[in-house]
């Protein structure tokens, strides 16, 4: 069967969301892949009490001036290395209270791979109630395209123009390694397992780390419709391997990637950011696989 | 002089301000220029600003009271805007508008135009979506300034932009301007700002009240467009139609479609090459929906329901009875009409029932068919042959008579030894073997030709006593006419083959003894193959003759009557006569025949003005490439069953049982026909996509118009159009 | 009523608890800590008591700490923490947010000396860094008033007039690590005197984002807003110190604290536990003829301006003692007190930065310099050895 219609048909039925998470009238960029897990994710919440909590991004200027709001929740914006520990305050607050409310943050790479990793980190190991999303665009892409220590290899950015020489960070091993119940990465092109994880996610306990490839058509130089695209191909030239980890120990591959390299390179062509690039395919290609005989060694 | 810049993030306004700004530093003027930086993002409005002076600019602030107002979108060229521009300033707007026209919604300025998005647009700069027009309007912009190109080339050049030097060029020239007159219109009254609410206060917050489809550039159509499986069936059916139909409606609503376009569903199914099947955009995928075996199963599964219709009061004869006759008169039996069907034979059906095999096309499925048909009034008048002595008086007696006689003269071999006992036509073989008649044959059989027709007769001599069979070809096997499966089920059955392969003679002694072959060889442009020197015997008892048949309308038409683009013509007169299928077109198919009835019953009818003839094709089908296969599983196609070889040609059965069920029609994409799958919604950053009556609508207040929608449609049903 | 020997740090984790279970009732009580000198104590005593709907989050850092309890305190909890020197240094950030949030958090700071190089002593450059943050502060003198000013600090900046951060500073080592009589607050009597937290814009259901973008003008307006709710500040804490010799039968210091002033020529303006030995000073120089007198400046802000320029305008000369340094003018209460009073003869002096242990004769010292002048000029660093 093909894969339709796509969520089962929960759009705009009573199993949705009252209110879109993220409104009409924000500010982000056409075709910005955060904008997109954030209707997932208000999906997947429907309207279970939310409280995101943001830190310093575009994600937070996407809520628009005081006293507006383009999120259809509640938002604590933090500062830029915070969310997880102002999260673990709201947190508790609901757990002392009895309360529902499934306390999120919101963070973007810069905010989660680099200024707040600390935090992130510490707030893993406490195991607080906490679901952390990453809405991964490899790049500063609020201050204009500054490399992160998200950014991949080769991809070109205001302060590497020709590319990146050293490779990401592997942030979801290193958050899956303090043993936390659920770590994931989302692929935007896969609706299906994405709602799966979010839901499953927003109804765990402890510290949940979910890790989205969010494209940015801004930074990456790409066609803004392009974007879902660009996931499909970097997961299938195995770039984004789809995953999830249970308990720091149980990892379960949820997306078999070809590893083609016909995808790899259209994934580069597609994107401006590695037209400059000085990085070669085979070393792409080499890093590619060491990520998979990770996940292997882990399943 | 002060400039102010409107434009849009993305769209480079802030650049352009620094272009012009070095276009005057060059000619050794003092100069400023700078954005607004806010936190909006691409697309989203965003002003600049330049200042330029003789002596040193000290002034930091924003433009307020500018001289001259640069709009780099046309919708953004509002009351805003021009808000402070000094009067006879200018007012140079990115537009395809006149500056005519703009001088009257903004008087009292000096109005200057240029398209500069289509300019850049024509020279690639930005994407498909995000044109930057930043250096094209500094041309014209340069230009209506009065400066020399030559400071701007410097400028583009310093600030290493001068790849775009011939979009300002072109801007340069394109530009146009009208000269102010009248006096500026009062500025709006800017309404009293809220006051401040406290952080403490909790306020619920309102979604910002920006209106983001003002950013836009492009925005998506929803349009329902051909899907190449329906354009390339001869017959005209809706294939992605019907198909659709039985994956979710089930066998009656499919056949409701079907029986549109032809009465012959079951037979169409067994007998077709499957034109849609080859055009499928599956198989670029993994393999080809098998959209024949979908219309047999619709067919054989469905009840032949049809709706009594309104009469007309008018009248048709149809000559012949063959699948173009047939459809004419059913088409137009649904429209109204009562219609005769005359033909010489006893039974209708013409080539369906004396040209193809029992064993390929059951007699009692042709017959329900066929049956179904006279059914709807068509009265049936076997016996029946017309030639040019009656066709007139026909012509007088009905509004309208359809020539459907087929291609009635077989071709003949001009060889030695044609005159040999053991030499048939093969049309003559097969009316006797499907008849019933008399066609016991023996020893080893030669077929002449690569057709369907060679392939039946090669068959039913198996099936009536030969011993061995062999085709002779005169190209190669690819380049055989006859559908590929019905030459695989030929070579199962033991039927041999030659290629490239050309009669010279036939030789024996009153009976046959044998053909003598050219050897051919194939011709690499792929034109008709040469004869080589070699030669090539085949020592046989019988030769059939399959080697095609043209029409003849001289055994039809009255002398002076010819048959132009259907119609047929008393000399100059056009008559309420017309010539279809093969007759007409000579194309040779059950399909063909089918889909040119049906066009010539409608031809008819808007001879009578009752409806508007057939329009051509229609365009824009949906490629392969459009298709987003991602979305599609990997399913194997469905087959259709074969009885074993064996077992077939001894009891002359049905050869082929069709696909086992229907769901075969699940592996159908809809190329260009929206499912509602919902993959646009899901996907809409914007969440501004919303089910709509029978479909979806687009806010298009809010449309960013960034192209996802239209990008990730499974089935390409979703077009980005320029706004 | 129960007096219990304990050290400022202990008072004041104790009375941070007491708060803490008062608030038990409504959406309770939380606290982000993090350990470092001198103020470690304080958090330990903390993360040991039984604190009802209360819960202690340890972190891994100060930046951290003020986040959580931002969480905590935008969630309707009623928040604390503790903190000091270099680690309120990397807490800025967040320091500054919570009161641009308006969250009525509740700091204890033990002022201890900025490193490197390192130097764990009091004085109270760490704090006075944190001045221009939009924070209340008080500065204490004894071990029962860090108790009970954290007490009054809570019921401060949680009213609905008000809705600032506190932040309640006492000396390194010379207050946190001292054992003192402290007269510890009941329960139930907390419970009467610190009514359950109602913050009007606390992060409930409804759609808001809280620190979302300002525009100038709206920027310009929200920081307006804390400004004049620092204006109103002075009149509600006279509520609070009613409320709580009403309730607890002590007294808290009013902004300023004036010591045989009244017929004074000269005057030590200083604040925290020198303003003790400013006293005894004061008494030595009385004994010797002079008039000398005191004033201990309470809460640093809201800057207690106008009281100062009231208290020292029959003051010929005064000698302004900071216990910090801003390098490049000196210290931080001089120029404030210049800049509000415009006293015609406020000298500054630097005396025990870097935790030197002031002593009578230095302040002493400073007196009989600041009687051998008759102008004032550059602020003169006394040496501390």
């Amino acid at each position: 069967m093909s894969h339709e219609p796509l969520l089962d048909g929960m759009v705009g039925t009573k199993r949705d969301r009252t209110e879109p998470l993220l409104r009409a009238g924000n500010t982000n960029c056409g075709g910005c892949g955060m904008s997109v897990i954030l209707q997932l994710l208000g999906r997947a919440a429907a309207d279970h009490p939310l409280q995101l909590v943001i830190p310093a991004c575009c994600g937070i200027v996407t809520a628009g001036p005081f006293p507006c709001s383009a999120y259809g929740a509640p938002v604590m914006a933090a500062t830029f290395a915070s969310a997880a520990a102002a999260a673990t305050g709201l947190s508790w607050v609901a757990q002392l209270n009895d309360e529902k409310t499934r306390v999120c943050c919101f963070a973007g790479d810069g905010g989660t791979f680099d200024i707040g990793f600390a935090t992130l980190s510490a707030t893993a190991e406490r195991n607080e109630d906490v679901l952390y999303i990453c809405y991964d665009n490899e790049i500063y892409g609020n201050t204009g395209g500054q490399r992160s220590s998200a950014t991949p290899l080769g991809a070109s950015t205001t302060t590497t123009p020709t590319g990146k020489t050293v490779r990401k960070k592997d942030v979801l091993g290193i958050i899956a390694a303090h043993g936390v119940p659920y770590v994931a990465t989302i692929s935007l092109a896969h609706p299906e397992d994405a709602m799966r994880k979010l839901r499953y996610a927003l109804n765990a306990r402890g510290f949940r780390f979910l890790h989205v490839l969010a494209p940015c058509p801004t930074g990456w130089k790409s066609e803004p419709g392009d974007g879902i695209e660009l996931v499909r191909l970097a997961v299938r030239s195995g770039l984004y391997p789809v995953y999830e980890v249970f308990d720091g120990d149980r990892a379960v591959v949820n997306v078999q990637s070809a590893q083609d390299d016909e995808a790899l390179s259209r994934y580069f062509s597609l994107q401006g950011r590695f037209r400059r690039s000085q990085v070669d395919i085979s070393s792409v290609r080499a890093e590619i696989s060491r990520t998979w005989r990770r996940i292997a060694a882990w399943t | 002089m002060e400039v102010r810049l409107h434009g849009r993030g993305g769209q480079g306004g802030v650049t352009c301000a620094k272009i012009l700004a070095a276009t005057w530093s060059h000619l050794g003027m003092s100069v400023q220029a700078f954005g607004d930086y806010s936190g909006e993002r691409s697309g989203a409005p965003v002003r600049a600003y330049l200042r330029v002076d003789s002596s040193p600019v000290v002034n930091r602030n924003k433009v307020y009271a500018p001289d001259h107002v640069l709009v780099l979108d046309h919708a953004l060229c509002d009351a805003a805007a021009v808000l402070g521009l000094r009067p006879g300033g200018t007012l140079i707007v990115n537009t395809m508008e006149d500056p005519g026209a703009l001088a009257e919604r903004f008087p009292g300025y000096r109005t200057a135009t240029v398209d500069a998005t289509g300019i850049a647009r024509e020279h690639g700069i930005g994407s498909r979506s995000v044109v930057i027009v930043n250096t094209t309007i500094a041309g014209a912009f340069a230009r209506i300034m009065g400066l020399p190109f030559e400071a701007l080339e410097a400028a583009f050049t310093a600030m290493h932009v001068e790849r775009d030097l011939p979009a300002a060029r072109a801007a340069w020239d394109a530009v146009r301007v009208h000269e102010a007159q009248g006096a500026p219109r009062a500025a709006p009254a800017s309404a009293a700002a809220a006051p401040i609410l406290d952080l403490v206060d909790h306020v619920v917050g309102a979604a910002p009240a920006l209106r983001t489809g003002a950013w836009r550039s492009t925005r998506p159509v929803y349009q329902t467009r051909p899907a190449p499986c329906s354009t390339a069936c001869p017959a005209g059916n809706d294939v992605v139609g019907f198909t659709r139909a039985l994956a979710t409606d089930g066998p009656e609503a499919a056949s409701e479609i079907l029986a549109r376009t032809s009465p012959f569903a079951s037979v169409c199914g067994r007998v077709c090459a499957g034109y849609c099947g080859h055009a499928c955009n599956r198989e670029a995928m993994d393999e080809a929906v098998n959209t024949r075996g979908i219309e047999r199963w619709i067919g054989d599964h469905a009840t032949i329901a049809r709706a009594d219709q309104p009469q007309t009061g008018r009248r048709a004869a149809v000559i012949g009875a063959g699948p173009a006759g047939i459809s004419a008169a059913y088409q137009l039996a649904r429209a109204g009409w009562r219609v005769d069907l005359l033909d010489a034979a006893d039974r209708p059906g013409g080539l369906l029932r004396s040209g193809i095999p029992p064993w390929r096309l059951p007699r009692e499925v042709l017959d329900r068919e066929v049956d179904a048909v006279l059914a709807m009034g068509v009265h049936w008048q076997g016996g029946r042959r017309v030639g040019p002595a009656e066709l007139p008086a026909l012509a007088g007696e009905y509004d309208a008579v359809i020539l459907a006689t087929g291609q009635s003269k077989v071709m003949d071999l001009d060889v030695p030894g044609r005159e040999l006992n053991g030499i048939e036509q093969g049309l003559e073989f097969l009316h006797d073997a499907n008849l019933g008649l008399a066609t016991q044959i023996s020893g080893h059989v030669v077929v002449i030709g690569g057709g369907n027709t060679a392939m039946d007769c090669a068959r039913s001599a198996l099936r009536r006593g030969a011993a061995q069979v062999t085709v002779v070809y005169r190209r190669t096997r690819a380049e055989m006419p006859a559908i590929p499966e019905e030459v695989e089920e030929a070579e199962e059955e033991g039927v041999q083959f030659r290629f490239l392969r050309a009669p010279l003679g036939v030789y024996g002694s009153d009976l046959v003894g044998g053909v003598e072959l050219a050897v051919m060889e194939s011709n690499p442009n792929g034109g008709a193959p040469t004869m080589s020197e070699g030669r090539d015997w085949i020592a046989c008892d019988s030769v059939i003759l399959a080697i095609g048949q043209r029409a003849d309308p001289a055994t039809l038409l009255p002398e002076g009557w010819t048959i132009r683009h259907g119609q047929v013509h008393a000399l100059e007169t056009p008559l309420p006569v017309f010539a279809t299928g093969d007759l007409a077109t000579g194309e040779g198919t059950v399909a063909h025949a089918i889909g040119d009835g049906a066009r010539i019953a409608l031809q008819a009818r808007a001879w009578f003005d009752e409806c508007k003839p057939a329009g051509p094709r229609p365009k824009g089908v949906v490629r392969h490439s459009e298709m987003r296969f991602s979305y599609f599983d990997a399913i194997p196609r469905l087959p259709a069953r074969k009885r074993p070889a064996a077992e077939r040609v001894a009891h002359s059965t049905e050869v082929d049982l069709g696909i086992e069920d229907g769901r075969e029609a699940d592996r159908c994409m809809s190329c260009g026909h929206c499912t509602h799958c919902d993959t646009c919604l899901v996907y809409c950053p914007e969440g501004i996509i919303l089910r709509a009556g029978d479909g979806y609508g687009v806010d298009l207040s809010q449309c960013k118009g960034c192209g996802v929608c239209a990008r990730e449609c499974p089935r390409a049903s979703i077009q980005m159009v320029a706004e | 009523m129960s007096v219990q020997l304990l050290t400022a740090n202990h008072a004041a984790a104790m009375a941070a608890a007491s708060a803490g279970r008062a608030n038990r009732t409504a959406r309770g009580f939380g606290s982000g800590v993090y350990p470092i000198t001198p103020q470690t104590e304080c958090i330990e005593y903390l993360s040991g008591l039984e604190i009802e709907r209360g819960k202690v989050v340890l972190v891994e850092s100060e930046h951290s700490a003020m986040a959580v309890c931002m969480g905590f305190s935008l969630g309707g909890a009623r928040s604390f923490t503790a903190s000091s020197s270099n680690g309120l240094a990397y807490m800025a950030e967040n320091v500054y947010a919570a009161s641009a949030y308006r969250l009525p958090i509740v700091m204890m700071a033990v002022n201890r000396t900025l490193g490197p190089p390192w130097n764990i002593w009091v004085d109270h450059g760490d704090t006075l860094m944190l001045r221009d943050m939009g924070w209340v502060q008080v500065y204490c003198e004894d071990n029962q008033e860090v108790h009970d000013m954290l007490l009054a600090a809570f019921r401060l900046g949680e009213d609905p007039r008000v809705l600032l951060p506190v932040m309640v500073c006492q000396d390194a080592f010379v207050l946190s690590h001292t054992l003192m009589s402290t007269d510890v607050a009941e329960q139930p009597a907390v419970d009467a005197f610190l009514p359950p937290l109602q913050l009007p814009h606390r992060l409930d259901t409804r759609a808001r984002t809280v620190g979302g973008l300002d525009f100038p003008h709206e920027a310009e307006v929200h920081r307006r807003q804390l400004h004049e709710t620092m204006g109103r500040l002075p009149l509600v804490w006279k509520e609070v110190q009613a409320a709580f010799v009403e309730t607890f039968g002590r007294t808290l210091p009013d902004p300023v604290v004036g010591y045989r002033l009244e017929d004074a020529d000269v005057a030590i303006v200083c604040m925290g536990t020198t303003a003790a030995t400013a006293r005894v000073v004061v008494d030595q120089l009385r004994a010797e003829g002079i008039n000398a007198g005191s004033l201990r400046v309470v809460m640093m802000r809201p800057f207690p301006g106008e009281a100062l320029r009231e208290a020292l305008a029959h003051v010929a000369k005064v000698a302004v003692v900071d216990r910090d340094l801003s390098p490049g003018i000196g210290g931080i209460l001089w120029t404030e007190l210049c800049g509000t009073t415009g006293h015609p003869m406020a000298q500054g002096y630097i005396v025990g930065i870097g935790g030197g242990d002031v002593r009578p004769e230095h302040l002493a010292r400073v007196v009989a310099d600041l009687r051998g002048r008759s102008t004032a000029g550059q602020p003169l660093i006394v040496e501390v050895a």
